[in-house]
């Protein structure tokens, strides 16, 4: 087992570096420069030359890309180009923004997609299957701007029952420590502030989970039905197993691994930020930021964003099979 | 699932009862598309950030009311010497930063200083501080600044000295961007001086308490402001609320007392409901269509002319601009205090389009154009080096002086085909994508953008475009015109109103006779408030002043 961590974390490395360069590449490919960005109608080829020197965009592409290779490895992620402030604070507000709406929605997704993907599966083509498959259809098809719009309508407009506006009514005041909300309060015992953010946390959480939600439960039946066919589970039934033994321990643990994967594909993709959801809702995460940069074209934000966020899937990844090793016993032999 | 629902609901009612009342009366929440850059406005360009430091902030002049005229603000007189280049100002006394130093001359001399000199210490242009906009309005830094001295003669006597006579000066100082900091605050913060852990500090109505990235900026009433405070707000929360469907909800359900452009359909809910209103800011922006003078049937005034007559400009406002927006003849828009010129028009009649493409000798249409090559010194030459088709470029963002870049490309395609000259649309990529391509001369046709005045001043306007035009510039699309650039160069070294204007709407003439450049609309930009909200004071420019609003 402790060969196979090593192993899995000395192969990250090159992954990370690779993305590294990717990302500095393809950022000076792509036409514009911050310097553009910044002046915008006032861009002249000579105004534009003189930010470009100021911002050091004149010197060697290998040289920049080291500029920023050494700062990161001093743990400086470097400035914005626009407004010249430090990335890593800028991070630390904003990360834990998504890091909570990702948790939310995701824990949301698996507590319900799970079950109903096995429900559907025991009971194939039965109406509650062809419902939740049709629902799933439904969630996957549905555009987040316009379910997102519909909520904040129905909820936040008519109904004036849910805030669709951040993540705090901005009356609460609340000490924070991890940046997660909800965790914050709890360990500061801030009671208004827990159902402040709990409720703000309810129209982004169902627009973000409808998406995992779909292809969970999806997974999660389709894995079911070939577990559910094979012979080891027809002995069970046949040495006179119950129904509830049998799906619990003897199929679903079976199909777990690819229920796993794509749990954690998708807590990753949310936790690169949904840019979406986080407009729609004003929601300070890294999605929409990191959007804006790109377009301004602020080269070092997108730079250490998108490493960070890469980071991240390693991590995802790597939690992934260590469950995969745990789930399946097998995995560790090899 | 619908067990889940249930609980889901049960668990929403529950929380919801439990909620607590907020929102106090004198609070004003205002809901801005974006986060600021940065709060320190010597640095950045951006109008969210200036929005906030407007609120705190304060130069030396300002503008009055709805207008683009300039009247004196920290100074409160001036005087200017008769060769022009030497500025007295009497400053205001018994003022205050928001940290309680005292505003004085020293004060003043200490930000000119930090804007135009390298070696000031906090400058600090090494660590990547931009001041884009001294250096474009004051021609750069140290021996470039135009501004070449600055000098405390006593407590409240400030002399500037300038390299040479500028029309634009007191426009120039009434910018955002030459707001007065406490130099004791910037030195205490160095570089951290306007992020959100610092802030502004200045000498205004409103002092900086908090900004959170991407949720809001918090500012609070200066009990110790010097001057008057018109309307009774106490506290302002200016909220970033990226999505503009999100923004007409929030002020639907009273999180904000109102946002800046309302999406153009959103505008009879608003005007038709009971608890929100539409204010107009006056429009000081031109939407154009410029020609790429590298096609080698652009070089010929006929076919410009043509284009002109051929293009429904009302048609185009009426049918993608808010009510208050005009049809634009000229580059310099109504609103400029110097420098419009009313005689200029520019008439729809696809007949004469018509006819004046036949004499230029296009009578079947013209659906190709050749383009012509570029010699070393960027004169363009008689070679054609590639023929394409006629392209439209259109812009892929909203401005307020262009609301559907592509829609309206779409009516001007249709227009031209009217005429018989069949232009196909063409996107240039991205935001930045485009500004680059146009800068550097490559959008090869006819290509939509627009401006937004900064200062007031014409030459801000017309002649930030056209005063170096004596050689054929890239940006402008190689258009090239000395005796335009002559008159602009001229006005610009001028301080008389009088003259400046008589010169800037002859060029203004000039540039029109030769069909130099389709200008197109003036758009207004709309604000939508909740009722609550009284007393707003629009600006040309965007620099409204919350002091002014009343809440009920």
């Amino acid at each position: 087992m402790t060969t196979y961590l090593i192993r899995r974390t000395l192969e990250s490395i090159p992954v990370i570096i690779g993305v590294s360069i990717l990302v500095f590449m393809l950022l000076r490919l792509i036409p514009g420069d911050p310097a553009i960005a910044i002046l915008g109608e006032r861009a002249t080829p000579e105004n534009v030359a003189a930010i470009r020197e100021r911002l050091g965009l004149n010197k060697p592409l290998p040289e920049q890309y080291m500029i920023w290779v050494s700062g990161l490895l001093r743990g400086d992620l470097g400035n914005t180009v626009r407004g010249n402030i430090p990335i890593v604070n800028e991070l630390r507000a904003r990360f834990p923004a998504t890091v909570e709406l990702s948790l939310v929605a995701m824990t949301l997704a698996a507590v319900i997609g799970v079950p109903l993907g096995i429900i559907s599966a025991v009971r194939r083509n039965s109406i509650i299957d062809t419902s939740t498959m049709f629902g799933a259809l439904l969630g996957v098809s549905i555009p987040i701007f316009v379910l997102g719009l519909l909520l904040i309508y129905l909820f936040g407009v008519q109904l004036k029952w849910l805030p669709f506006i951040g993540r705090l009514d901005s009356g609460i005041k609340l000490e924070t420590r991890t940046g997660l909300f909800v965790v914050d309060s709890i360990l500061t015992g801030n009671w208004d502030a827990l159902k402040n953010a709990l409720i703000h946390l309810i129209l982004p959480a169902m627009t973000l989970f409808t998406v995992p939600l779909a292809i969970i439960a999806r997974i999660t039946r389709s894995s079911m039905l070939e577990v559910l066919n094979q012979d080891y589970i027809r002995t069970a039934r046949a040495k006179g197993l119950g129904e509830r033994p049998v799906v619990v321990t003897h199929a679903l643990r079976n199909a777990l691994l690819p229920i796993i994967t794509i749990i954690g594909l998708q807590l990753g993709t949310l936790l690169s930020g949904a840019v979406l959801t986080e407009t729609i809702y004003a929601w300070p995460g890294i999605g929409k930021w990191l959007y804006d940069s790109i377009i301004a074209r602020d080269y070092p934000i997108v730079q250490s964003v998108t490493l960070v966020i890469a980071l991240i899937y390693v991590i995802i990844n790597f939690v992934v099979d260590i469950l995969y090793a745990l789930v399946d016993p097998r995995i560790r032999v090899a | 699932m619908r067990s889940v629902l249930k609980y889901l609901s049960l668990a929403m009612i529950i929380l919801i009862l439990a909620a607590p009342a907020v929102a106090q009366d004198t609070t004003f929440r205002w809901g801005a598309f974006g986060n600021p850059v940065q709060l320190d406005p010597a640095l950045v360009t951006d109008g969210i950030s200036l929005n906030v430091t407007n609120q705190g902030c304060e130069a030396l002049a300002s503008f009055v009311g709805s207008t683009t005229e300039v009247e004196p603000w920290l100074a409160e007189s001036w005087e200017v010497s008769d060769d022009g280049l030497t500025w007295t100002f009497k400053l205001r006394e018994g003022i205050t930063f928001h940290d309680g130093t005292p505003f004085n001359a020293e004060a003043v001399k200490w930000n000119f200083d930090r804007w135009r000199l390298t070696d000031h210490p906090e400058h600090r242009d090494e660590e990547g501080q931009v001041y884009e906009y001294y250096e474009a309005q004051f021609g750069g830094f140290d021996d470039a600044s135009l501004i070449t001295n600055v000098e405390a003669l006593d407590e409240t006597t400030v002399v500037i000295t300038l390299s040479q006579p500028m029309g634009a000066f007191l426009n120039n100082l009434a910018m955002s961007n030459f707001q007065i900091a406490s130099p004791a605050a910037v030195e205490a913060a160095g570089a951290a001086y306007g992020t959100p852990e610092v802030g502004f500090v200045c000498t205004g109505p409103f002092k900086f308490v908090e900004w959170t990235p991407d949720v809001q900026v918090v500012m609070e009433r200066n009990e110790n402001y010097w001057g008057e405070i018109p309307g009774n707000v106490t506290r302002i929360e200016y909220k970033a609320i990226p999505d503009s469907a999100a923004r007409f909800a929030a002020l639907q359900a009273g999180e904000i007392d109102g946002f800046e452009q309302p999406n153009v359909e959103d505008i009879p809910t608003i005007e038709g409901s009971d608890n929100m209103h539409i204010v107009y800011r006056p429009s000081f922006n031109t939407f154009y269509l410029a020609f790429n003078y590298r096609i080698q049937e652009f070089r010929d005034p006929k076919v410009r002319q043509a284009i002109s007559l051929a293009i429904n400009r009302q048609a185009i406002v009426d049918a993608f601009y808010n009510e208050e927006a005009v049809v634009a003849n000229t580059m310099n828009p109504p609103t400029i205090a110097i420098g419009f010129n009313p005689d200029v028009k520019t008439p729809y009649d696809p007949e004469q389009a018509k006819a004046l493409l036949a004499e230029a000798g296009y009578a079947d249409g013209l659906s190709e154009v050749n383009v012509l090559g570029v010699d070393d010194n960027g004169n363009i030459t008689d070679e054609v080096v590639e023929t394409i088709p006629v392209r439209l470029y259109y812009m892929p963002v909203v401005r307020p002086y262009n609301p559907d870049g592509e829609a309206i490309a779409n009516a001007m395609a249709a227009d031209l085909a009217a005429v018989g000259i069949t232009a196909e649309l063409a996107s240039a990529g991205d935001w930045s994508t485009y500004l680059s391509e146009r800068s550097n001369g490559n959008l090869l046709g006819l290509y939509q953008l627009g401006w937004t005045g900064d200062n007031g001043d014409p030459d801000n306007f017309i002649g930030y475009f056209f005063h170096d035009v004596d050689e054929p510039l890239p940006r402008e699309g190689f258009y090239q015109s000395p005796q335009v650039a002559a008159l602009l160069q001229q006005a610009r070294a001028l301080t008389d109103p009088a003259e400046r204007d008589a010169l800037y709407k002859e060029a203004e003439a000039l540039h029109a006779a030769e069909s130099g450049r389709i200008y197109i609309a003036h758009g207004p930009v709309p604000l939508a408030f909740s009722n609550r909200v009284s007393g707003w004071v629009p600006s040309p420019f965007g620099k409204e002043l919350y002091k002014f609003v009343t809440l009920q």
